[in-house]
């Protein structure tokens, strides 16, 4: 691993199409010590385009993690999964399935197109910031990201 | 006496009438000659021994000569161009001269024909010029017939006419008109006689005296006379014929001798002379004019031809008046048959339809009795057999029968059981549906008197003569009575007809309900699985919005607590709470949705690991009421969804501990095996129901108290009624206030499959099954 690469500051991508939900991340990582760049995409198409640096992403850099909810515009989030993982330059990406859903289904899936874990909505506020938050912590700084 | 015993009678010597082959006797009526000729040359190659008279020559003499040694060139030329022709009908009849002597001559009517084989045959008979009619005489005498055949009302009257004209045409001392049976056997249904002559109208004579040879005869040559019934017949020389060897075949020779039998026959009733007239409908011998005379008599090959016209033009009017006979009839059976029609269509069930007005049922088939047969289901009209009668004779029926519309007017002939129920059912028509699945018409017994011309059980007898035995026919011709039994009326053919008819209908009616049958389930299957994207559309999309209310009321608590007063936190608190609340009963309602569509993965499953399972989620429950669980009867197996049942013990166990008494709860579960069903029961010792509510609390959002008394959302025992309906159950309560409740729950012993078939059967769709 070199110095550069170590100082780079990461980027997480999170595909989301509700403006509250975006806004609720946002309010939990307010606080946040860390440095690193969130950006935001809000359909499937999006996501996808912006991972192939497409158009108006084209000078966009790739994220070390994507934070990825199941029901979107235009593409579904099962699709973009697929996609990802099927996907030689992205699948080692780890993708983070955070949904409403609650559905056994959604679950399975997810795990069979080999999302890295899958996880439900609080409808408590404060159980909601903590789960972000662990997000954050747990993968930016406990897990070991692959480098790019 | 029946109609069998006579057609089985003498077996012997009626299959010896059978085999007799008529057309090949080369015996001729001696008032003509038959000249058996080569072509081109018209050379003799054979002639009857009676030729003497005419040429002068014997036939040794005769043979090798041509017909042009024998005729002027006038003549000979005539006949050279003539049978040359296609058509030999443009020769017939030729007068032809023959000079016998010096100025002598004999003027003969010349017939051609050629044979099966080819062979061209010429027959001579004297020509009695005085007889025959001008052709202009004949017109008037068929116009004037056929004019009063036109006016004529009914089919007896206007065979009435019939044999009144050929009479006064022919001269002959009696003309009959003889209708052929279906089994072959016929009747005299119009009589003309000399008045002192016994009469012959309306007997029945057996088949046999006009056996199978000689019907097949009658249609192919339509003309028959024996001028003298004594007379001796003479011998074509040589006998056969020298290019095959074999006897030429006279089937349409005119001079053809009858067999001696027949002769005899003609004797024994009297007759001198005969003329026979074949009726033919469809290719088929309908019937026959015979024309009897005491004494022999002589009719001209012209009048004859008239004859045969009249017979043809005539009986070309024999059936469409038959037909229109038939029409009025044919007529009132297809408006029976368009009201059953429509009684099937507009119900529901087939065999309501079908039986919903009887008297058309039957009349549709002139019958007194109809069953029907439906998946092993008897629906009677009328007078039939009894039910177990009726099982056997479908299985009969359907081991023996392969058409779809049977029909017979003597059941107990074929199927001797039938004799049992004679009384309502000699007569049956049998309409398969599919396999096993039939409509019966049926006919009671009608004992009727058939009447004979002479005993037809020996219309035959053996004798001993000269040539060694042969057959004899009766002398006596004299009324003969018999009783036929074990039949029915004859069924016509317009009501078979309209049976078929009304079979094509119910089959398209049978074919297109299962058409809809399998649409029906299409729909369902679509429909469930919207239902099932529903739930989901609901648990998700429904969910989303209100997570944002209850997050950002949370929010704004949080974030501004400090600057709300009491009021306010007040107020965010009831929003949270409704948020709450509304999200508990989304979770209830995608669980009640999820019953039916999760159900058809029924496995064997064991009751206690579900009931393990459903008090391990509850064990917080169980620990903070400390309820005591008891568990009375070992737990069977069965199959059933896991899952549901787990979610079924947990639901009622779960609401024995919340709506508890004072006391520590105690729950019961016990389980006992009935017919073919397990019972289950869960009693508890809470504070019990009112028994006028027993039904509500298991309709959906359904609640007895406020959630400030016991909370819920008023779905669980909503959801564990659509549980034990998806295993084919029954759920009920029995409770008094104060007293505790046990709920009880039933699911059939195996499973939820055997019960789907059931209900399928019970619903008595259609004809369906099994085809």
């Amino acid at each position: 691993m070199t110095l550069e690469m170590d100082e780079k500051p990461k980027t997480i991508l999170l595909v989301e199409d509700n403006k509250a939900d975006i806004r609720l991340v946002q309010e939990a990582l307010k606080n946040s010590s860390m440095t690193y760049e969130m950006v935001t995409v809000r359909d499937g198409v999006a996501a996808m385009a912006y991972l192939h640096q497409e158009a108006e992403y084209a000078t966009v850099s790739r994220p070390d993690l994507i934070i990825l909810d199941l029901n979107l515009p235009k593409k579904d989030g099962r699709e973009v999964l697929a996609e990802i993982k099927a996907d030689k330059q992205f699948k080692r990406i780890p993708v983070i399935v955070l949904t409403t859903s609650k559905n056994e289904d959604d679950i399975y899936q997810s795990y069979d197109l080999n999302a890295n874990c899958f996880i439900t909505k609080s409808r408590n506020l404060n159980q909601l910031f903590t789960i972000v938050r662990r997000i954050e912590e747990f993968w930016l700084t406990t897990v070991t990201l692959p480098s790019q | 006496m029946t109609d069998t015993s006579v057609k089985f009678a003498n077996v012997t010597n009626l299959n010896e009438l059978e085999r007799q082959a008529i057309h090949t006797s080369s015996l001729i009526q001696p008032h003509g000659m038959v000249l058996v000729l080569e072509e081109p040359e018209l050379k003799i190659a054979q002639v009857t021994t009676n030729c003497y008279y005419a040429f002068g020559m014997t036939a040794q003499e005769m043979i090798g000569k041509t017909l042009e040694e024998l005729f002027d060139p006038f003549q000979f030329d005539i006949i050279q161009r003539g049978v040359t022709q296609e058509n030999l009908d443009f020769i017939n009849p030729t007068k032809m001269w023959v000079r016998k002597n010096g100025d002598e001559y004999v003027i003969f009517d010349g017939v051609f024909h050629r044979n099966r084989d080819g062979i061209l045959i010429l027959e001579l008979e004297p020509a009695e010029s005085q007889e025959s009619i001008p052709f202009l005489s004949f017109y008037h005498l068929a116009k004037a017939s056929i004019n009063q055949l036109q006016d004529t009302a009914s089919l007896k009257d206007f065979c009435q006419i019939i044999v009144h004209e050929v009479r006064k045409v022919t001269g002959f001392d009696r003309v009959m008109l003889y209708k052929f049976d279906e089994d072959d056997h016929g009747a005299v249904v119009a009589e003309e006689k000399l008045e002192h002559m016994e009469p012959y109208l309306n007997l029945h004579f057996p088949a046999s005296d006009i056996p199978r040879p000689a019907r097949k005869l009658f249609s192919s040559n339509w003309i028959r006379l024996i001028p003298d019934a004594y007379a001796e017949p003479v011998e074509l020389f040589p006998a056969t014929n020298p290019h095959n060897d074999r006897p030429v075949d006279l089937t349409l020779s005119i001079l053809r001798s009858p067999y001696q039998c027949h002769l005899e026959y003609l004797h024994n009733m009297g007759v001198g002379a005969s003329l026979t007239i074949s009726l033919i409908e469809n290719g088929k011998l309908w019937g026959l004019i015979a024309c009897h005379h005491l004494t022999p008599k002589y009719v001209s090959y012209e009048l004859r031809k008239a004859c045969e016209f009249l017979g043809r033009v005539i009986f070309s009017e024999i059936s469409n008046r038959e037909e229109s006979e038939d029409y009025d009839y044919r007529m009132k059976l297809a408006q029976m048959r368009s009201q059953l029609i429509d009684n099937m269509s507009q119900s529901e069930n087939l065999v309501q339809g079908l039986v919903k007005d009887q008297s058309s049922l039957l009349d549709i088939a002139a019958a007194l009795g109809a069953a029907v047969c439906l998946n092993g289901t008897w629906t009677l009209v009328g007078e039939t057999p009894k039910e177990e009668e009726l099982n056997l004779l479908v299985q009969w029926l359907y081991k023996n029968i392969d058409e779809e519309v049977f029909c017979t007017d003597s059941l107990a002939e074929i199927y001797p059981e039938a004799d049992s129920y004679k009384n309502v059912a000699s007569g049956l028509v049998a309409m398969a549906i599919s396999r096993r699945n039939y409509v019966l018409w049926f006919r009671p017994e009608v004992i009727q008197t058939v009447n004979w011309g002479g005993d037809p059980n020996n219309a035959y007898q053996t004798v001993n003569s000269d040539q060694g035995l042969r057959l004899s026919p009766r002398k006596s011709f004299e009324l003969w009575k018999e009783e036929v039994r074990l039949t029915s009326l004859p069924w016509k053919q317009v009501e078979i007809n309209g049976v078929k008819e009304l079979r094509r209908v119910i089959v398209n009616i049978v074919l297109r309900q299962a058409d809809e049958l399998a649409l029906l389930a299409q729909d369902l299957e679509r429909s469930n699985s919207e239902l099932k994207r529903f739930a989901y559309v609901a648990s998700h999309d429904l969910q989303e919005p209100l997570n944002h209310v209850s997050n950002y009321v949370q929010l704004l608590e949080m974030r501004y607590g400090e600057a709300l007063d009491e009021d306010a936190k007040d107020f965010i608190g009831f929003a949270v709470e409704g948020v709450s609340l509304m999200q508990t009963l989304i979770d209830d309602v995608l669980v009640y949705s999820k019953v039916d569509s999760q159900g058809g993965e029924f496995t064997m499953t064991e009751v206690e690991v579900a009931l393990e399972q459903a008090l391990t989620n509850l064990q917080r429950r169980i620990r903070d009421s400390q309820a005591e669980i008891i568990i009375a009867d070992p737990l069977p197996t069965l199959k059933a969804d896991g899952t549901q049942l787990m979610q079924l013990f947990q639901n009622l166990i779960g609401n024995a501990i919340k709506f508890r008494s004072s006391e520590p709860p105690k729950i019961t579960i016990g389980v006992e095996r009935q017919e073919d069903e397990w019972l289950f029961s869960i009693q508890d010792n809470g504070i019990g129901l009112d028994p006028q509510f027993g039904d509500r609390i298991f309709v959906i959002f359904q609640r007895l108290h406020t959630r400030d008394e016991y909370p819920g959302t008023g779905m669980g025992l909503a959801i564990c009624k659509k549980i034990i309906e998806c295993h084919r159950g029954k759920i009920w309560v029995e409770s008094e206030l104060g007293q505790g409740s046990t709920f009880y729950f039933t699911i059939p012993v195996g499973g939820r499959e055997r019960d789907l078939r059931n209900g399928r059967k019970a619903k008595d769709y259609s004809f369906g099954g099994g085809q």
